[in-house]
């Protein structure tokens, strides 16, 4: 009888919140442009650039950040940062960034970058921070997998040999996309990666039972 | 005494040379002089000659006279009086035309308050070989007088004849009998210099083989006759191109394959354009910008083909990827740039379906329950939906089924942003107290294509 009232009341209530197209993510275009991209999977449309010479780009569900040569920019703001391209790790509203060219860790919040203590010796593939900690995907871990880009992902590990785009989940199993010359994988957003493969860039849906390749339109000029 | 005589035989001289004649060819002009001859022409043809008419002293000349007295010409008179500033030249045209053979002359006159100028123009009018054109080219007597081969295909053959005959009562010499232009020859005919006796005919051919698509010009030439020779060439028409997609029937959000061939060689080689354009079902949009060829994102891609082969590539690849969008419609492909053998022209059908889902999730907030929905709607007709909650056990909960019509908020959003029917929403439900009890929900959404149930467990 009190679920009853209480879903009564409910049933004069109800609002909805306002209808968006749908957010997928953000992604650096072949000419360096952010973009956001919008739609369903199979249909995808490219929003107007956003800011020009980012070289490395980045989503989870509540944060996209995108890196110029000298700042890491996001929807709130910017930050100096070392020089040079990104690998971003997120965990939720922050993030863990390894800058390449300095061999350097951070920590990103609220357009804040705290440098970390941290040092490695390989060239860092992926980063993922996860609830039992943070994971990081070094080359060497993976020398006798793949010379190719690397996705750590919550659902398992994207990653890309010279003809072959390969979805592994933590259940072992692996699922196969004909995909070659895959030369850089990042997070899109919470349930798509970006591949840039020459002049393309696919997009790979995640969601289990989902999972497929798709194209972005206007990736070639 | 003697310096008087002197200067007054010059002036007359100096103020001659202000107003001068010139003979325009081309861009040269040259004097005029005494004497215009203007040659030799077939009785019934017209000569023009442009004359210029220039100010070569420093004071302002009042032209008060331009004429061509004599049998047969003219001159496309200006209103006189007209001013000539120093310097500065005004041309006009002569032109000549009888039909009986003589000897023409007329007395060409320029007057002005500085000086006059005059010259005598003279034209030899003698019969001229009669040419009679043969279908498929037609003839006309101009001027200038000109033959058309009309429309050719590009590397095929189009043959011109004609007969050419004296209708005098004299042999007619015929020292020049030419042709010029690069797609144009003489193929069959007799050799200048010959004789045509008076009454006889003698026949012969023009080819016109134009190499490639374009306008083609050149010239006739007989004794005193030209005639302007012009033809058009067109691509060959490619075999009609076959445009296929890869299997599967056609939806919304699909990126699909779309390839093209032609069913027999190409008889040359060929490039255009391969175009798509979409038109949806609705009228709340007047368009998808989701489809798109996925190459470039645009609606348009080169295509070119070999001479010989069948493969059609598309921006220099054997397919090319498009987007179907979230609109129900008709997408059409059409060819341009080539001419084809048929319409190639192919629409696929974008059936209206129901209400679809790329992500659906509910969850519970404190004082709320959130259903979000990520699909699309490619009717652009949804907004009634009905939800009804189901609590651990499975039963329904009191009320049962809760109605939410957002037609009209749909309609606003479609409307507003015209970028396919792709959608997010988030339906919160109010409630207080413990809601941990309340375990799923069932939707049914509706658009114009039906309804969709889906059942959500709330996380």
């Amino acid at each position: 009888m009190k679920r009853a009232l209480l879903l009564l009341i409910a049933s004069c209530a109800w609002s909805q919140s306002g209808i968006d197209v749908p957010a997928i993510g953000m992604i650096v275009d072949p000419s360096g442009s952010l973009r956001a991209v919008q739609g369903v999977a199979g249909n995808f449309l490219l929003g107007a650039p956003l800011a020009a010479g980012v070289l490395s780009a980045a989503c989870s569900e509540q944060l996209c950040l995108a890196k110029t040569d000298s700042k890491i920019l996001s929807a709130t703001g910017q930050v100096d940062a070392p020089p040079g391209p990104a690998e971003f790790g997120f965990d939720r509203d922050t993030a863990v960034i390894f800058f390449p060219a300095s061999q350097t860790f951070a920590r990103w919040h609220d357009d804040t970058l705290e440098l970390l203590d941290w040092a490695v010796d390989d060239a860092v593939l992926s980063i993922r921070v996860g609830d039992h900690g943070i994971e990081i995907a070094l080359r060497r871990d993976w020398a006798g997998v793949t010379n190719g880009p690397v996705l750590l992902l919550k659902e398992g590990v994207l990653f890309a040999t010279a003809d072959e785009l390969l979805l592994r989940h933590r259940d072992g199993s692996v699922l196969t996309f004909e995909l070659t010359d895959a030369e850089s994988i990042t997070s899109l957003g919470p349930h798509y990666a970006a591949i840039r493969a020459l002049d393309r860039t696919f997009v790979l849906r995640l969601e289990p039972e989902h999972e497929q390749l798709f194209l972005l339109p206007g990736s070639t000029p | 005494m003697k310096w008087i005589v002197i200067l007054a035989l010059l002036l007359p001289i100096a103020a001659r040379a202000q107003i001068a004649l010139y003979v325009i060819n081309g861009s040269i002009a040259t004097p005029a002089g005494a004497a215009l001859d203007l040659g030799r022409i077939a009785a019934g043809d017209t000569v023009n000659t442009r004359l210029r008419i220039k100010n070569n002293g420093t004071s302002l000349a009042n032209i008060s006279r331009v004429s061509a007295d004599g049998i047969g010409f003219t001159i496309d008179r200006l209103s006189v009086p007209f001013p000539i500033a120093p310097g500065s030249a005004q041309d006009v045209l002569l032109s000549f035309r009888a039909t009986t053979p003589a000897v023409y002359n007329a007395n060409v006159q320029v007057n002005s308050q500085i000086n006059n100028v005059t010259a005598i123009a003279v034209v030899t009018v003698v019969n001229g070989p009669s040419l009679t054109v043969f279908p498929v080219c037609t003839g006309s007597d101009g001027p200038p007088p000109a033959i058309d081969f009309g429309r050719a295909q590009a590397g095929q053959l189009r043959l011109c004849n004609f007969y050419l005959q004296n209708t005098s009562a004299q042999p007619m010499p015929i020292a020049t009998f030419q042709v010029t232009g690069s797609a144009f020859r003489i193929s069959s005919g007799p050799k200048a210099p010959f004789i045509i006796a008076p009454g006889e005919t003698t026949a012969f051919v023009i080819d016109f083989t134009p190499g490639a698509a374009g306008l083609y010009s050149g010239s006739l030439a007989i004794e005193t006759r030209t005639f302007v020779l012009s033809g058009t060439a067109f691509d060959s028409p490619l075999p009609k191109p076959l445009l296929e997609f890869d299997s599967g029937p056609v939806q919304s959000a699909q990126q699909r394959r779309l390839t093209m061939r032609l069913p027999s060689a190409a008889p040359a080689a060929a490039s255009g354009f391969l175009n798509l354009a979409f038109t949806p079902d609705t009228t709340l949009v007047t368009d998808d910008p989701a489809v798109v060829f996925l190459a470039t994102g645009t609606r348009t891609l080169p295509f070119s083909v070999t001479q010989g082969g069948t493969q059609i590539l598309i921006s220099g690849q054997t397919s090319a990827m498009f987007q179907t969008g979230t609109s129900s419609g008709r997408i059409r492909f059409t060819l341009t740039g080539i001419s084809t053998d048929g319409d190639p022209t192919t629409t696929l059908t974008i059936p209206p379906a129901l209400l679809s889902f790329d992500t659906t999730t509910a969850t519970r907030r404190t004082g709320n329950l959130d259903i979000q929905m990520i699909g699309f709607d490619n009717t652009y007709a949804a907004g009634a939906m009905v939800f009804t909650f189901f609590d651990t056990s499975g039963q329904a909960l009191q009320p049962g089924a809760i109605l939410a019509d957002f037609t009209q908020a749909f309609r606003a959003f479609f409307s507003k942003t015209q970028a396919g029917s792709a959608f997010q929403v988030r339906v919160s439900f109010p409630v207080t107290g413990d809601t941990s009890g309340i375990a799923g929900v069932d939707m049914k959404l509706s658009n114009s294509a039906g309804t969709t149930t889906t059942h959500l467990t709330f996380k």
